[in-house]
């Protein structure tokens, strides 16, 4: 090779002290302080702040849907106007989408998935700080239309024509349209990260189906996106360049067929649909055989029944177009399709309903979130075969009866799972456990203010309250319900805040009692994550944890005795690693995923507002995508032995 | 198990059978209470109560499944729990890790139910289909922002447009951007589909400027108007009445307040009705009146039509009407509706404080047709004013009563509603509201 006769570059053996090219810096080294965060590429902290962020947008979505129940509690109401309700309404839908509930989920991904599957970091450490930026940066862009577009007013599915110039002229679409283009920039990153990590990264001896179910569906989950959000993208595009730009994919004047904005974001809003709940699915199949102190009653099932929502999920998403006139044949069809994916859903309940079965169930607050999601989902799913029977669905879409099925799938299912999750895994985040007294507090509030204030939506959609409506009148009889649900709907509030304050009140306690160690192992879990300290240290694993079977650390914990009873033969405490990072190298921090999310608000702003506004951003990702491309991978124990990479001069001399 | 235990297993089990039953029976109760107009358990004609047939087909089986699982994890937490002091790490639980033959049958038993659900609803999604085309008369529904307008095919020809076009397309109207692509000779109302009972009415459904769905709850389920396409829907009444509906579809800032109904009419009322419609708008005599058809000339007509040879545009309406559906309601037999402003106030109020509640049932659907009739008879006026207060109000400063963007877009120089006449005097204003009230 004609490499090997050129003189060498360097000299060998002398320490490199080659001239960095322009542009490369030396990477951040802090670990810990407010800096530390915004460099940092561990997936912990990174989980976490998807978590944070997701909280603070939750707030913001949680305060517009406590604004919309005031307006709505009385007839006639004139708290909000026209105008500033359906700007609410829009935004509390996108908000608690793409900024709450898709978050969550991939806080515990991030968090989560890489203890699960016994790995130090996710694939593309850098990669993956990218797409929290993106994401938290992006929303915070779609937010910042509040204050100066007024936030946008087209629902969050956002029909054409209506989301056209002639109809909806103030900004607060194109900050819709940018800044959900940004966000979705970082779930596709984030799903192609995770992917990855999930097929190439798993511990020695962890086979597919010795995974975890929580990281089968995060799988499935990451996968979804990674399909689902360029379908989004593509529509966005066109609209960007329709509003921006006056192109005519939407202009009805022009030939166009308002029906494709539905096509198009409907491909993308059912498997979006799925990846809401997929994840909570995982996190309660984790839940529930920890407390019910028995396997997940038929894994291979739980598996396939989620990888066959993950495939069905892109074969019913015109069941949003029932009545958009598509014609009876494609009624039918996706009627049909519809029907039967009900068929793995179903399987899961009946599954977590025979795990529960004969169990010795500890009713903890993380336990009764996980029974809360099986029996409010059911009712979800319930209501939503109702909406797969087209006929009936010509009465019921558009109504309330649809708003109280989604947020029976979404905030029964998810965000139930999601509180499960949250109470089962602090301690693994965080070092302490949540309080339990605040917990059934924060329960049996958030079950009683949600069916209040959701339950009630069954019967005003039937009685024929359209979705999307500023006001009713007095003699259309919705006045009682609807109050019914303001008052539930604030109860559900209360129990939400509860949990934040329980989060202060356990963190303080634990800080006045001197941070007590909760041990690795708080709740005899099953999986590997516990088979670390708590919280989990930086480097995860000490030595690459070494799976034979699905639960492995609790077959490591209880093992049949001679008479064949399981007895437990190890305690969590005494098979936990020590958390001794000696010798374990670790990604550095780097300043370029901030720095690089950062250029891509700009640029929007610039679209929406001005195009010279946008050059700045242009310029900055032009110069982080320059330094990120050319950062040095310092380590930040600069004499650790591991060899991992080479400097050029070396991989040369092995090749000559 | 012991027997006092299976004893106090299955008293649970009944009992929260039994709680679980709640909500669902409540559901179907307060379904049934009569004081809701757009209830969808109250079919009123035969596409509605196929519909809703299906429904009590498939709700049952729904009902049982909702007590089976969610009383079933109730009950399976409450038996199965242990309490924290009772708890022994080494006291675990049978080790089941699966039943295949039970997961099986757990997967085709769902599958199997659903496929008996799935044979009547197939056949029913293609039933109601190829009804669309049965019905003798054909009426044209289009949304606009926030209204809707209904053209009757009056010459027969199947055509709402305007087959040859030459000769009846007032070139003013093209000039003005007028939507002439419609047949002239049609009946043209806003607010209410007024239909025979006991006769499937066919529709052909489209918009002008946003998608929107049409929806009578108590005769058919809803289907959206979708600018550009033309969707087939029908809907039929049993009997004479006045049947509530709401636009469905978010279709922008005054969604909330786009209503409409459907009023059903017996024969005889039905061709009188038909006959009234059919006939050119009435000259007032009255002086105000004539005053107001002047103002109404000079102002509304750059929107608004009446079918009245004699009411030219005036000479200075040279520009496009500035409304992106170029289309405002026709104004013909005003006086003959029920409702105005997109179906949200009464023409005609019932009572002396003239209350404005579109949707108040207290007059007898039959009268609707008559209220003209009604309102001039000295004896019932104090029942059917004419609701000058309002719609006086209206005409002053529509915005105010009614979310609107009147003001046009930069972009497109178009509007979206009905502007203030803040020029108009108070006693112009009257004499407009005069005039309205001769278009019976």
């Amino acid at each position: 090779m004609a490499i090997i006769e050129q003189p060498l570059a360097l000299p060998s053996g002398a320490p490199d002290v080659a001239k960095r090219p322009l542009g490369a810096f030396a990477r951040p080294r802090e670990e810990g302080g407010f800096k530390s965060w915004l460099t940092t590429v561990d997936h912990k902290k990174i989980g976490i702040m998807y978590g944070a962020a997701a909280m603070f947008f939750l707030i913001i979505g949680g305060v517009a849907a406590l604004l919309i129940r005031i307006q709505l509690a009385t007839p006639n109401s004139t708290f909000l106007s026209a105008d500033a309700y359906n700007r609410i309404f829009t935004m509390h839908g996108t908000v608690m989408v793409f900024l709450v509930v898709m978050p969550i989920g991939a806080s515990f991904a991030n968090f989560l998935m890489p203890l699960q599957v016994g790995a130090r970091d996710v694939a593309f450490p850098r990669i993956n700080a990218f797409s929290f930026w993106v994401f938290f940066l992006g929303g915070l862009m779609l937010n910042t239309s509040w204050f100066i577009g007024g936030g946008a007013n087209g629902g969050w599915f956002n029909y054409a024509p209506n989301n056209g110039i002639p109809y909806s002229p103030s900004t607060g679409i194109d900050f819709w349209n940018i800044g959900l283009l940004v966000v979705g920039i970082g779930s596709l990153t984030g799903a192609i990260n995770l992917i990855t990590t999930v097929l190439n990264m798993r511990a020695p001896g962890m086979t597919l189906m010795k995974m975890p179910v929580f990281v089968w569906m995060t799988l499935v989950t990451q996968f979804l996106l990674l399909f689902a959000i360029p379908v989004l993208t593509v529509a966005q595009v066109l609209l960007a360049a329709d509003r921006l730009f006056g192109a005519n994919f939407f202009n009805v004047e022009m030939g166009a067929d308002p029906l494709l904005w539905q096509h198009l974001f409907w491909v993308f809003g059912h498997p979006e649909v799925y990846l809401m709940i997929l994840p909570a699915f995982g996190i309660i199949s984790e839940v529930i055989p920890t407390f019910a102190r028995k396997p997940i009653f038929g894994y291979p099932f739980m598996v396939f029944s989620g990888i066959a929502i993950g495939f069905m999920g892109w074969g019913v998403w015109a069941h949003h177009m029932f009545v958009s006139g598509i014609g009876p044949l494609s009624v039918t069809a996706f009627s049909v399709a519809t029907m039967f994916i009900a068929v793995p859903t179903g399987v899961k309940i009946l599954n977590w309903m025979a795990t529960l079965w004969g169990g010795k169930l500890i009713l903890n607050t993380a336990m009764l979130f996980s029974i809360g999601l099986v029996t409010q989902f059911t009712i979800g799913g319930l209501s939503g075969v109702s909406h797969a029977i087209a006929p009936s669905d010509t009465q019921q879409t558009d109504t309330y009866y649809i708003v109280a099925h989604f947020h029976y799938v979404l905030f029964g299912g998810a965000l139930f799972g999601f509180m499960a999750g949250f109470y089962f895994w602090w301690p693994k985040a965080f070092g302490y456990k949540l309080g339990e007294k605040l917990g059934l507090w924060n329960f049996w509030l958030m079950v009683i203010g949600f069916n209040l204030t959701f339950g009630p939506m069954h019967i005003l959609g039937l009685q024929g309250m359209p979705r999307r409506m500023q006001t009713y009148d007095e003699a259309m009889g919705f006045g009682f319900w609807n109050m019914v649900a303001s008052w539930g709907s604030f109860i559900l509030a209360v129990g939400v805040l509860l949990f934040l304050v329980n989060i202060v009140k356990a963190h303080l306690a634990w800080r006045a009692a001197g941070r007590p160690d909760v041990g690795p192992d708080p709740w005899d879990g099953r999986t590997i994550e516990w088979s670390i300290q708590s919280p989990a240290p930086g480097h995860n694993f000490d030595v690459d944890p070494v799976v034979s079977s699905l639960d492995d650390f609790w077959h490591r914990k209880y093992q049949p005795d001679e008479s064949g009873k399981l007895r437990r033969v190890n305690t969590g405490d005494d098979l936990a690693q020590a958390g001794d990072p000696t010798g374990v190298h670790l990604p550095a921090p780097s300043y370029w995923p901030i720095v690089l999310a950062a250029s891509l608000p700009i640029i929007g702003y610039g679209l929406i507002f001005n195009l010279w506004l946008g050059l700045p951003g242009v310029v900055l990702m032009m110069i982080s995508l320059w330094g990120w491309a050319l950062e040095p991978a310092d380590d930040l124990d600069p004499n650790d032995d591991h060899d991992d990479h080479a400097t050029p001069d070396a991989e040369l001399e092995t090749v000559s | 198990m012991s027997s006092r235990l299976i004893d106090t297993a299955r008293r649970s089990r009944g009992k929260f059978a039994r709680l679980a039953a709640v909500p669902f029976i409540a559901l179907i109760a307060a379904g049934c209470a009569d004081d809701k107009p757009l209830n969808t358990f109250e079919p009123r004609g035969p596409m509605a109560r196929d519909i809703d047939d299906l429904m009590f087909y498939i709700w049952p089986i729904m009902g049982i499944v909702f007590v089976l699982v969610i009383g079933g994890a109730i009950i399976l937490a409450i038996k199965n729990r242990v309490k924290p002091e009772d708890f022994d790490p080494e006291d675990l639980p049978a080790q089941t890790h699966g039943n295949t033959t039970l997961e099986l049958a757990w997967t085709i038993a769902p599958a199997v139910l659903l496929a008996a659900i799935c044979f009547p609803m197939v056949a029913m999604i293609w039933n109601l289909e190829e009804k669309n085309e049965e019905g003798e008369l054909d009426v044209m529904v289009i949304g606009q922002q926030w209204w809707w307008e209904y053209r009757y095919d009056v010459d027969g020809d199947g055509f709402f447009v305007d087959a040859n076009g030459d000769g009846v397309v007032d070139e003013k109207d093209e000039e003005l951007g007028l939507d002439i692509s419609l047949d002239p000779d049609d009946i043209v109302t806003a607010n209410e589909l007024v239909i025979p009972a006991g006769e499937q009415v066919d529709l052909t459904l489209t918009s002008r400027d946003v998608i929107h769905s049409f929806w009578i709850p108590r005769l058919n389920g809803k289907r959206d108007t979708v600018p550009g396409r033309w969707h087939t829907w029908s809907v039929e009444a049993d009997e004479p009445g006045k049947y509530t509906g709401w636009c469905t579809e978010y279709c922008g800032l005054s969604h909330a307040r786009m209503r409409m109904s459907a009023i059903a009419l017996n024969e005889a009322d039905w061709e009188t009705w038909w006959a009234n419609q059919s006939a050119p708008a009435a000259i007032p005599t009255d002086e105000d009146a004539l005053a107001g058809r002047e103002l109404f000339q000079n102002n509304c007509q750059r929107c608004h039509v009446i079918n009245d040879e004699d009411l030219v545009y005036a000479d200075d309406f040279t520009e496009q009407i500035a409304l992106v559906s170029k289309a405002a309601p026709n104004l013909t037999h005003f006086a003959s509706r029920s409702t105005f402003a997109g179906g949200i106030y009464s023409i005609y109020a019932g009572g002396p404080d003239g209350s404005t509640d579109a949707n108040d049932d207290a007059l007898n659907p039959l009268d609707y047709v008559r209220l003209p009739e009604l309102a001039a008879d000295p004896t019932t006026t104090e029942d059917y004013r004419f609701n000058s207060a309002e719609l006086k109000r209206w005409i002053a400063n529509a915005p105010s009563r009614k979310a609107m963007a009147a003001d046009p877009v930069e972009e497109t120089g178009l509007g979206r509603g009905m502007p203030a006449f803040t020029d108009l005097s108070d006693e112009q204003l009257d004499q407009l509201v005069a005039y309205l009230a001769t278009l019976e």
